[in-house]
């Protein structure tokens, strides 16, 4: 494979509450490609956006705290510093979209002016020149009347078109790398697939990367490449996308696939669940952190945490199941 | 816009108008006129008297004829002062009670605005605790003790460095309107403070900072585009009954710094039912206060566009 554009390795960040300390994100590796689409998939408090998020440097510093890792972009440490060779990372190099759109955009300062903010600021355009290049940006966008449009307010947008020109302000400075944060969530299902398409044509066009968060494996299977599969705070199974679907290394990916609903109508089959919620992130478990929800739970899981192992080339899982004892025991 | 301000200005005027017929009718509802004194006049003398000032017709023709007068802009002549008008004691002492209540507005929002978004940045840290500690001081101790202590302080200033900085009192320079407007607006300034500490905070972790954050901006442009901008707006809409708190609380400073303000015959004419005076001070104070409700309210709209285009 290619030399991957960003490269995180051994992550981790952790939270100081009045609690004790939270460790979100406990060692992430993972590979950015250009042109490729990276989901982060997990259910909801399992690191996914707290892991972009440090990437992107907005994680507030304290209660937070990264404790290890880097995160390679062009062969700079991004976590230390907040420029790469000159240029900005956020807003110039990585793009970022969020969940809800109607409450991410400053509700007083129309459309143009927030989208030209960052041009002015990255890209040295006069305050004419950006909001001229917002409106194209938006037209980019697939909004209608972007002329008309750059001067209206939050408040005048539905939801939908509010998320497009969140899109226009990420990829304003085309960046190399776009981080989607569960983009479709807040949005009717109709909606989401005119988004997602939205984003397949600008990565098309433009070649960016995107990391796309997100819990539908609806999404993940339309939109990527590469999969990356979390669970408390780490990383339980890293594949291609068909490797995910057809092939699934690890039990949670497999309770992830169970539960999620088809469109067959003929089918009378049942919605698997997974039973119980994530661990405990203030102690997190000694062993694999899926093992008390597991249905394949061995006694090997409870204290000692698993080895990865590469199940295919480029698919991995961090799962006692295909240790070669178990292998051989199974036949 | 137009329509906004448009509908503004007619509330405003049927405000003003309920205000004059309320104050009218509150003050014929006093017992005493103001010809019935200490000294004795005959009958004769005071009914003649009563007919030349049109107290003698009946209260809804009196009515009629003051809000007829009151629309041309005539308040009419004082009972009680020799030879002048109330439009001629507005005219000379309303600018100086204005000047006073600018200020302190001024004074007011500016420390509201200041103090509160240093204390939210500064959250739960040391210049916070100072500074909210303070804030319940200026709520809860009443303007005539600050005054009185501001005074003092000026005393004991000008006292150990043997310079005369700053008068105790009276009014003339700018050096009389420093400490008067700053007691007439530190209360106020107080509320604004923690009014805007609270929105800060709100601010401070909202998804839009997020979003301003994750586009590179400068820390200044987050602070001052996304977070103050937005922040501001529960203060600016306090700030019209804030006017009216200050030029109400302005007749106590005005007393005791010796200033000659509007406030002074205000009182003066309720004691002594000087029925054109009170009425011309009551309606002239009421219209101001509408027109600074209304100004108010067309900042808020251009600052929050969703007011302005709804």
């Amino acid at each position: 494979m290619t030399e991957p554009l960003l490269s995180v390795s051994d992550l981790e960040v952790e939270f100081d509450t009045y609690g004790g300390t939270i460790h979100a994100v406990r060692g992430v590796n993972f590979d950015v490609h250009a042109g490729k689409t990276l989901a982060i998939v997990g259910e909801s408090g399992c690191g996914k956006s707290v892991t972009v998020q440090s990437i992107m440097g907005l994680i507030p510093v304290p209660p937070g705290r990264i404790t290890s890792g880097t995160a390679m972009l062009s062969g700079h440490d991004i976590l230390q510093s907040s420029t790469v060779n000159g240029q900005d990372i956020r807003g110039d190099r990585i793009g970022m979209i969020f969940q809800d759109p109607m409450t991410s955009l400053n509700p007083t300062m129309n459309i143009g002016s927030q989208i030209a903010e960052t041009l002015i600021v990255h890209r040295g355009y006069t305050r004419k020149q950006a909001f001229q290049r917002a409106v194209e940006l938006l037209d980019l966008s697939k909004i209608p009347e972007a002329d008309k449009r750059a001067r209206q307010y939050p408040f005048e947008f539905s939801g939908g078109m509010l998320q497009r020109a969140m899109i226009a302000m990420a990829i304003a400075c085309e960046p190399d790398i776009l981080i989607a944060d569960e983009p479709t969530t807040a949005l009717d299902v109709t909606i989401q697939a005119q988004i997602l398409d939205l984003l397949t044509d600008l990565q098309r066009e433009n070649g960016m990367a995107i990391v796309l968060i997100t819990h539908d494996l609806g999404v993940v299977a339309r939109m990527a490449d590469e999969v990356m599969v979390m669970y408390a705070g780490e990383v339980v199974e890293e594949g291609t996308v068909d490797e995910i679907f057809y092939n699934p290394g690890h039990p949670y990916t497999v309770g992830l696939k169970a539960a999620m609903p088809t469109n067959n109508p003929d089918t009378d089959l049942r919605l698997t669940p997974i039973d119980g919620s994530p661990p405990d992130l203030f102690d997190p478990p000694p062993g694999c952190g899926y093992c008390a929800r597991c249905p394949e739970a061995m006694q090997i899981c409870k204290d000692t945490p698993p080895d990865t192992f590469q199940l295919a080339d480029g698919h991995t899982a961090r799962c006692w199941l295909h240790h070669e004892g178990r292998q051989a025991a199974q036949t | 816009m137009g329509r906004y301000a448009g509908k503004r200005i007619v509330q405003g005027i049927i405000t003003v108008w309920f205000i004059a017929t309320a104050t009218f009718f509150a003050m014929h509802a006093v017992p005493g006129d103001p010809l019935s004194g200490e000294k004795a006049m005959t009958e004769q003398i005071q009914s003649n008297l009563k007919a030349k000032y049109g107290l003698d017709q009946p209260l809804m023709t009196q009515y009629a004829i003051y809000l007829a007068n009151i629309a041309r802009g005539d308040f009419g002549i004082s009972f009680t002062q020799e030879n002048r008008s109330v439009n001629d004691i507005i005219k000379e002492h309303f600018p100086v009670s204005a000047t006073l209540g600018i200020l302190a507005i001024f004074f007011a929002g500016l420390g509201g605005v200041l103090w509160g978004a240093l204390t939210a940045l500064y959250r739960n840290r040391l210049p916070d605790t100072i500074i909210m500690f303070l804030v319940i001081l200026g709520i809860s101790v009443p303007s005539f003790v600050i005054a009185a202590l501001g005074q003092l302080s000026i005393v004991n200033l000008n006292d150990l460095t043997g310079i005369s900085w700053l008068p105790i009192g009276g009014w003339g320079t700018v050096w009389h309107m420093i400490v008067p407007s700053l007691v007439l607006g530190l209360s106020t300034m107080a509320y604004l403070t923690r009014l805007m500490r609270s929105s800060m905070l709100e601010i401070v972790s909202a998804d839009f900072v997020r979003t301003a954050r994750s586009k590179g901006l400068p820390p200044t442009q987050i602070f001052t585009r996304h977070q103050l901008r937005n922040a501001i707006l529960p203060v600016i809409t306090v700030l019209g009954p804030s006017i009216a708190a200050i030029t109400t609380g302005g007749f106590v400073v005005e007393i005791i710094f010796a200033i000659p303000g509007l406030g002074r015959y205000f009182v003066q004419a309720v004691q002594q039912l000087d029925y054109t005076v009170i009425m011309g001070t009551t309606v002239f104070y009421g219209g101001f206060l509408v027109i600074m409700v209304i100004l108010v309210d067309l900042i808020y709209g251009l600052i929050d566009p969703r007011v302005r285009l709804e």
